[in-house]
């Protein structure tokens, strides 16, 4: 936790009451984004996102399974957050499990959607492979490396980063098993299927200080905050998952003008997300 | 669909913000959904709360909504366990739990995990910590049956606890979801209704300075949908609150008997 002074309090308060904050920011305004795919060569896709100096490192893993009872044509996704002790030394042990859970919370409401799976950012149908005996289980794990304020947009990132460069393999299924049994499959070390993230959510979230918003926020801002909103929108402006973070209470305009503004950054960010991304894969190819 | 005027009444439905009545029968192949209890698509369950349940503990509250029964229990301002570093504003410490009976199949209440953590979030920005400095004071939840919306039960039903309690806070805490299926919105959804949801929002809201101290929202969901239902939410809660007021109005007219 950071220690602030009182000069700093109003320096940092002053500063997004004029739309200028401590690092020449705008209250809009993201921090640089860096995206690196494929960082972790045993899982089927990863990626490492830094806004600033937060660093989080997302993978995703897939293993085959049996899909549940009461949705046989889907997949199954499971998110888990884990912060390590190197971004803060309260993390060790279980310090860290509060902001785990939160985390690992915010983000499966933000992706997965409702429990009867409409709304969902990713598509869990396609993860079938038998209807009602074979399916592929995701798991996705990220890990917050260092973390200077807004750990949640940077995992959100990093999610959406490692799932376009996730390659699912190919299955194929040994033809005239009986309809009773677990039919054999045979998973293909060479076809890949890739991931379609196109209905990926982004997750931007509001942090307010005194009267204004301000996007990304550092650590330092964070401590000054009256409360913040984390707000999941997709590429057609819906909201996709929306959490209160804590904080004092909202006057409800106040929430819908955030809605307002988290939608157009939101667009900024889908650019610039997908230009690092597919910038990132560039890179990898040629590596 | 609106609760009796003049009456005391125990159920609270919100009035229509679009004043448009809703069409019964989709259009293309979606099922008209039919509420379980036979209530309409915004009514609300007839709301029961009691203040005083547990005599051991400094406050405490029952709240039961149709078939969600749940039991809060307030200790405190009680001293911070030495491990904790000295805080010159007092400290709330939040546990939700359930019951092994109080889903329907035995022990099936372990996806609710984060309800301690959102219960906190729910509450942080109401109690007036500066008021307890030093000291902590914990809240105990034990749902005893799960029929669908627990959360808002929860925390409406903890803020009652607290005032139970006698701690301060600038206002109760009224709490209410809204279930979206198709193109409905269902409010105080019950746990079918849980289950088949495309989407859901829960808003806790302090009724009389109109503000949301929690939001949460699943699903997809275009502006206006949202817009609509906050609307929903907050009216109810509204409602909601004046139960509740009346409630501990009739705890304190009682013990003064």
């Amino acid at each position: 936790m950071v220690g602030l002074s009182e000069g700093e309090k109003e320096f940092i308060k002053g500063g997004i009451a004029q739309d200028l904050r401590s690092d020449g920011r705008k209250r809009h305004t993201y921090r640089p984004i860096y995206v690196e795919t494929g960082v972790i060569p045993q899982a089927n896709g990863s990626a490492r996102v830094r806004l600033g100096a937060t660093d989080v490192i997302a993978s995703v893993k897939g293993e085959l399974g049996k899909p549940s009872s009461l949705q046989p044509d889907k997949g199954k996704v499971a998110i888990f957050v884990d912060c390590s002790p190197t971004a803060a030394p309260m993390f060790e042990g279980r310090g860290g499990e509060d902001l785990s859970a939160e985390l690992s919370g915010a983000l499966q409401r933000c992706l997965l959607g409702s429990k009867s799976g409409a709304g969902a950012g990713i598509d869990l149908s396609s993860l079938v492979v038998v209807e009602g005996k074979v399916c592929w289980d995701l798991y996705i794990d990220g890990l917050v490396v260092s973390a200077d304020g807004n750990v949640l947009d940077a995992l959100g990132a990093a999610i959406k980063a490692a799932l376009s460069n996730t390659g699912i393999p190919r299955v194929n299924v040994a033809a005239g098993a009986a309809n009773d049994d677990q039919p054999e499959v045979d998973i293909s070390d060479e076809e890949f299927l890739q991931f379609d993230t196109s209905g990926v959510p982004v997750i931007v979230t509001l942090t307010k200080v005194g009267k204004h918003y301000i996007v990304d926020a550092t650590s330092e801002e964070e401590s000054q905050m009256s409360s913040a909103v984390s707000i999941s929108i997709n590429r057609q402006g819906h909201i996709c998952g929306m959490t209160k973070r804590g904080g004092l209470g909202l006057d409800p305009s106040v929430i819908l003008d955030m809605v307002s503004v988290a939608n157009f950054v939101s667009r900024q960010l889908f650019d610039k997300l997908d230009s690092e991304i597919s910038a990132a894969e560039a890179d990898e190819d040629e590596s | 669909m609106a609760a009796k005027p003049g009456a005391a009444s125990t159920t609270y439905s919100p009035i229509d913000p679009t004043n448009k009545t809703r069409p019964s029968i989709f259009t293309g192949s979606d099922v008209d959904w039919l509420r379980p209890d036979s209530r309409a698509f915004q009514q609300c369950r007839p709301a029961f709360f009691r203040t005083g349940a547990v005599n051991s503990a400094a406050g405490s509250a029952y709240a039961e909504f149709g078939n969600t029964k749940v039991i809060v229990s307030v200790f405190g301002p009680r001293e911070s366990k030495k491990a904790m570093m000295y805080s010159d504003i007092g400290r709330l410490n939040c546990n939700v739990s359930y019951t092994t009976f109080a889903a329907p199949v035995r022990g099936q209440g372990s996806d609710h995990k984060e309800f301690s953590s959102m219960l906190h979030k729910a509450l942080e920005g109401v109690i007036i910590v500066e008021t307890f400095p030093k000291t902590t004071v914990d809240v105990f939840a034990l749902v005893l049956e799960s029929g669908g919306s627990d959360l808002p039960v929860v925390v409406s039903c903890a803020s009652l606890a607290l005032a139970d309690a006698g701690i301060m806070m600038y206002d109760l805490v009224a709490s209410v979801s809204v279930s979206c299926l198709g193109k409905n919105l269902l409010i105080d959804p019950v746990l079918e209704e849980e289950s088949y949801q495309d989407g859901s929002l829960m808003i806790a809201c302090m009724p009389s300075r109109y503000e949301v101290t929690q939001l949460t929202v699943t699903g997809e969901w275009s502006t206006s949908k949202f817009n609509e239902a906050m609307q929903l939410c907050l009216d109810a809660s509204a409602k909601l609150g004046e139960i509740m007021r009346s409630c501990l109005k009739e705890a304190a007219s009682a013990t003064q008997e």
